[in-house]
């Protein structure tokens, strides 16, 4: 009998081990990483209306950080939440709702009115698509800068030296997702993807298979 | 025959008891955070002078956001943590720190928080700083709050993002718990990863 315990516990902890590296291997669920918390804030948005972190918590956001007097390049990061959030029906949403957000690191010139119009020339979609800024300049580089994790530094003719990027936050105000603009793949393609993964698991990710999402984040079962 | 079939049963159920030990309910009740990089490092003041939240390294903090005259989530979630400590073996207590984080320093000074904090466990600190201190550490930590002028008789009240949150040993930002999370819930998660 002892031969047998010992065979069944030998299998035991194959199986452990086979089900551990199957998970890993073949990672019938992807998720994207918790990386930090998104940082607060309270700002106002093109039609003076305030908007803070909490207001769309429970809501994926997608944000960017740009100035409106950047010269052409810049238009790039624009086009590209345009397309993401024209080409939004691939990703399968459900009942997510999702959100951009674009922060102007330029309050001096973008005021709420300058960042009107700047929306109206690229014809935003402003009902789901907000630009805000926030007067407190030192407080906007602790939100961009340090919560954020997008640099940016003004140069002396009032121009700004700054790296595009994007940043993923889910609905309980955790950063998902950080993609630096390339020119050389498709950025709106990846950000995409990542939506359509952390959709799957804000309306998969409750009751009993909260479990298997859980395992996918412990076996580091990432979306690439 | 009779001993293979035997066998082939055994097998199945220590593989049924593999795959409920594999997929069973995580021990942590928060949200896990797996952060690349250590939390923000703050300077705050407490009765006790300036306490930084890199002075902890070693042990577990929890970090709280709140105010003295919160009228309910804040000594709710306090009361809970107290109670959390105080169902854990000395030693493991001894391993974590609770930081209360006042929103309120018009108010709250670092007296009345020693004070305040210790009725819910002896060993909770209290600390607050100037609005701009506030501000960084509030963002950068995810937590919104705004003060309610003339909304209560004791003058005003402060809304706030009321999560706790669990720093581990190194710096990192580990666990988030949402509000109203029980005394039960801190203190299982909270002895799952002292034993880490």
């Amino acid at each position: 009998m002892n031969k047998y315990l010992l065979n069944g516990v030998y299998s035991l902890l194959a199986l452990i081990v086979i089900s551990a590296f199957a998970f890993k291997i073949f990672q019938p669920i992807q998720v994207l990483p918790r990386i930090r918390l998104s940082p607060a804030f309270d700002m106002l948005d093109q039609d003076w209306m305030r908007l803070t972190n909490e207001d769309v918590r429970g809501q994926m956001v997608l944000y960017t950080f740009t100035y409106t007097h950047c010269p052409s390049p810049c238009h790039d990061i624009d086009k590209t939440m345009q397309e993401i959030q024209s080409r939004l029906s691939e990703a399968d949403l459900g009942e997510t709702k999702m959100s951009f957000i674009t922060i102007s690191f330029d309050p001096q010139i973008d005021s709420p009115l300058v960042l009107r119009a700047h929306a109206e020339s690229i014809d935003a979609d402003t009902d789901q698509w907000k630009f805000v800024t926030s007067p407190n300049e030192t407080l906007l580089k602790t939100i961009i800068g340090s919560g954020f994790h997008a640099y940016y530094e003004k140069n002396p003719d009032n121009s700004f030296t700054f790296d595009p990027s994007f940043v993923l936050v889910d609905g309980w105000g955790i950063i998902r997702g950080e993609y630096k603009y390339q020119t050389e793949v498709s950025t709106a393609d990846r950000i995409l993807r990542h939506i359509s993964v952390l959709a799957d698991e804000v309306q998969n990710s409750s009751g009993p298979q909260k479990v298997a999402y859980e395992a996918a984040h412990l076996f580091l079962c990432y979306a690439p | 025959m009779k001993t293979k079939i035997l066998l082939s049963i055994l097998v199945i159920i220590l593989g049924l008891a593999a795959g409920y030990y594999f997929f069973r309910q995580p021990a942590l009740h928060g949200t896990i955070i797996q952060s690349p990089e250590p939390s923000f490092d703050f300077t705050l003041t407490s009765v006790n002078g300036d306490v930084s939240l890199s002075d902890f390294r070693g042990r577990y903090v929890l970090i709280y956001f709140g105010y003295i005259f919160c009228p309910d989530i804040c000594p709710a979630t306090l009361a809970n943590v107290g109670q959390a400590l105080r169902s854990m073996s000395d030693s493991q207590a001894e391993d974590i720190q609770l930081l209360m984080i006042s929103l309120d320093p018009e108010r709250d000074t670092p007296e009345k928080l020693a004070e305040y904090v210790a009725h819910f466990h002896p060993s909770f600190i209290g600390i607050t700083g100037s609005q701009e201190q506030l501000a960084a550490v509030t963002s950068l930590y995810g937590i919104f709050y705004e003060k309610h002028v003339g909304s209560a008789a004791s003058g005003y009240l402060i809304d706030h993002t009321a999560t706790l949150l669990v720093i581990d040993r190194e710096g990192y930002l580990k666990l988030v718990f949402p509000f109203g999370v029980t005394s039960k819930d801190i203190a299982d998660d909270l002895k799952y990863m002292l034993k880490q």
